[in-house]
């Protein structure tokens, strides 16, 4: 049965180092959440914390309500795919996938029966009689998500499933997992470093910095809405707008953008496809520079004094050195929560 | 094809290098007489395989093979939980371990036991299978642990974490898993601790005493009775076949 996960306070030192620093959060039963973060976050740390492979400093981790503190890794009912497939060579394939009924006691037919249905939910029923020697690195990953599955756990674990794939195979194997999670209606926490991945495959997404959860939300909140300067770093919102809130309007370049919220220091967000190319606009500026990438064009544009970032349509580009007038859409900017943010991510105390 | 008989050639001259000495081994053991410039023994007999089956070759032959069996055992049960922890470079400086270690390698093995013998002789263990098993350790323990540690590490690691996250026990983890991934090397450091104990002759000459060991009796004989010593090479010749059989196929399908 699928059950809800949450992490309290978590801290751990793997090999010495302080790595979770007090994470915080939940997926509740039956959700699919990303864990996305720079490496060096400590998304694999956690994992393995939640997994029982990593002894924690303090906190607790709770699964079905129930604290797994004390309780052995293979007790957990929390399986694991990890980054590489982790097969056993001395097994053919449909052994490997029936690994964990084989330890629950479920006789040879019986489980490799099952194990059959789980190869076919993974689209490799035709690989049924097969070593795991030659098969490609997608095909791994798929026995691999098929063993995981066939433990019928608690909650699932994925440790950057899809990174070493190419491209084709990690668009299929993704959707994949989508629909299988979808379909079993199993707690399923997902890591990766790609935030495109992250949106992508996470009902929710929450962001590893320095050993901290700091936002854990419905995917569009992190790269529209986030909390901090470093969440919209990492989420590509290039533009972060800083001035004094007057009278609901913060002067910049030579225009006033009407900013929600009390008066003050502020900071406002917003993405670079958002920022608009319009002659008519008050706000002008310069552009630097103007780079062609396929699908979109990149401008770096000079806004009195300030960088700006856009992406804009191929056919509507200005070239490098060009004057032109710039909209910022008030639906698009975000005011980031507290002034002194930029601050607060990263340097706080532990504890 | 020119690269095909020159990998054969290569094939047959590097077995010659083998099976020759073997083959005169063989021939010399049935040769009552045999003197230099003939090819082929004046005369056939079986004086020395009588002798390579008296009384005290069979219980030499028998002391050598239930101490190997024993110090290999214990050498494998010690040596694992030791290879593991130097494999997975979890000691600070395991450079002064492997000095240890390697310290009975580098002082002539004779000397090695004689140093031992002093101790056994205090601790009432001279001229006992246990103190022969003690000898033999110092010197096929250091082979075990460094053939065995190279299967440790993260390739075993990783493995055992997935079955963990898998829900199998400590003893299914161990039999399924760790044992499988490392079985050929396991089966080489086995084979090589049973050898190193089976062929040992100084510390065996040194602590043996009363009870003598196959290579100690054979060795007089080399010079005195070729005839002698090459039927009891052959007695020692068996055990080593069988072991590197069984090696070879424990490292294929472990249990």
């Amino acid at each position: 049965m699928s059950a809800a996960l949450e992490c309290v306070d978590v801290a751990a030192s793997p090999g010495g180092a302080l790595v979770l620093r007090g994470v915080g959060f939940s997926i509740p039963a039956g959700g699919r959440s990303v864990l996305v973060g720079p490496s060096g976050a400590g998304k694999t740390t956690l994992l393995r914390a939640i997994a029982g492979l990593q002894a924690l400093d303090a906190g607790d981790i709770l699964l079905g309500g129930r604290s797994l503190r004390g309780v052995a890794p293979h007790r957990r009912r929390v399986a694991v795919v990890f980054q590489e497939p982790r097969l056993l060579a001395h097994l053919d394939v449909v052994d490997n996938v029936a690994l964990a009924l084989r330890a629950a006691g479920v006789g040879r037919a019986k489980r490799r029966a099952r194990a059959r249905e789980r190869l076919e939910q993974v689209g490799l029923s035709a690989f049924v009689n097969r070593s795991v020697q030659g098969l490609s690195g997608g095909e791994q990953q798929r026995v691999a998500l098929a063993r995981a599955l066939c433990a019928e756990p608690d909650l699932l674990l994925l440790d950057e499933p899809l990174a070493a794939l190419d491209p084709n195979r990690r668009e299929e194997l993704r959707g994949l997992i989508v629909r299988l999670q979808a379909e079993l209606g199993l707690t399923t926490l997902i890591v990766t470093h790609d935030r495109a991945e992250a949106a992508e495959l996470g009902e929710r997404v929450a962001l590893m910095l320095e050993g901290r959860i700091v936002q854990h939300d419905e995917p569009r909140a992190l790269f529209e809405r986030p909390v901090s300067a470093a969440v919209a770093r990492f989420f590509g919102v290039a533009n972060l707008l800083r001035g004094d809130v007057r009278d609901g309007l913060l002067a910049f370049g030579g225009a006033h953008i009407a900013v929600p919220g009390a008066d003050g220091p502020a900071t406002l967000a917003i993405r670079p496809e958002h920022v608009t190319i319009d002659g008519d606009c008050l706000l002008r500026a310069r552009v630097v520079e103007s780079v062609y990438s396929g699908s979109f064009v990149k401008l770096v544009l000079d806004c009195a004094g300030q960088r700006l970032h856009a992406q804009v349509p191929p056919g509507d580009a200005p070239p490098a050195g060009a004057q032109t007038g710039v909209a910022l859409p008030i639906a698009h900017l975000w005011r980031l929560p507290g002034a002194q943010d930029e601050q607060r991510v990263g340097t706080a105390p532990t504890g | 094809m020119p690269d095909t008989r020159l990998r054969r050639s290569a094939g047959v001259l590097l077995a010659a290098f083998f099976a020759l000495p073997l083959a005169v081994l063989v021939v010399r053991a049935f040769a009552d007489s045999w003197r230099a410039p003939a090819l082929v023994p004046q005369h056939f007999g079986l004086r020395g395989i009588r002798e390579a089956f008296s009384g005290i070759a069979l219980d030499a032959f028998a002391n050598s093979l239930v101490v190997a069996v024993i110090v290999t055992a214990i050498a494998v049960a010690v040596g694992w939980p030791a290879a593991r922890v130097l494999g997975e470079r979890r000691l600070r400086r395991p450079g002064a371990v492997f000095v240890v270690l390697a310290m009975p390698l580098l002082v002539p093995s004779y000397a090695t036991g004689n140093g031992l013998t002093e101790w056994l002789l205090r601790l009432n263990l001279a001229d006992s299978i246990t103190g022969l098993v003690l000898a033999h350790l110092v010197l096929v323990l250091p082979y075990v642990i460094v053939v065995l540690l190279s299967a440790f590490g993260p390739r075993v690691t990783v493995l055992e974490d997935m079955a963990r996250s898998l829900g199998l026990t400590p003893l299914q983890r161990w039999r399924w898993v760790t044992l499988p991934a490392v079985a050929p090397t396991l089966a080489a450091a086995t084979f090589l601790g049973f050898l190193v104990s089976w062929s040992e002759y100084g510390s065996s000459l040194a602590v043996g005493g009363g009870r003598e060991l196959l290579p100690v009796i054979l060795l007089p004989f080399v010079r005195s009775d070729p005839q002698i010593a090459s039927a009891l090479a052959l007695l020692f010749l068996a055990p080593a076949i069988a072991a590197l059989g069984l090696a070879a196929r424990a490292a294929r399908s472990p249990l």
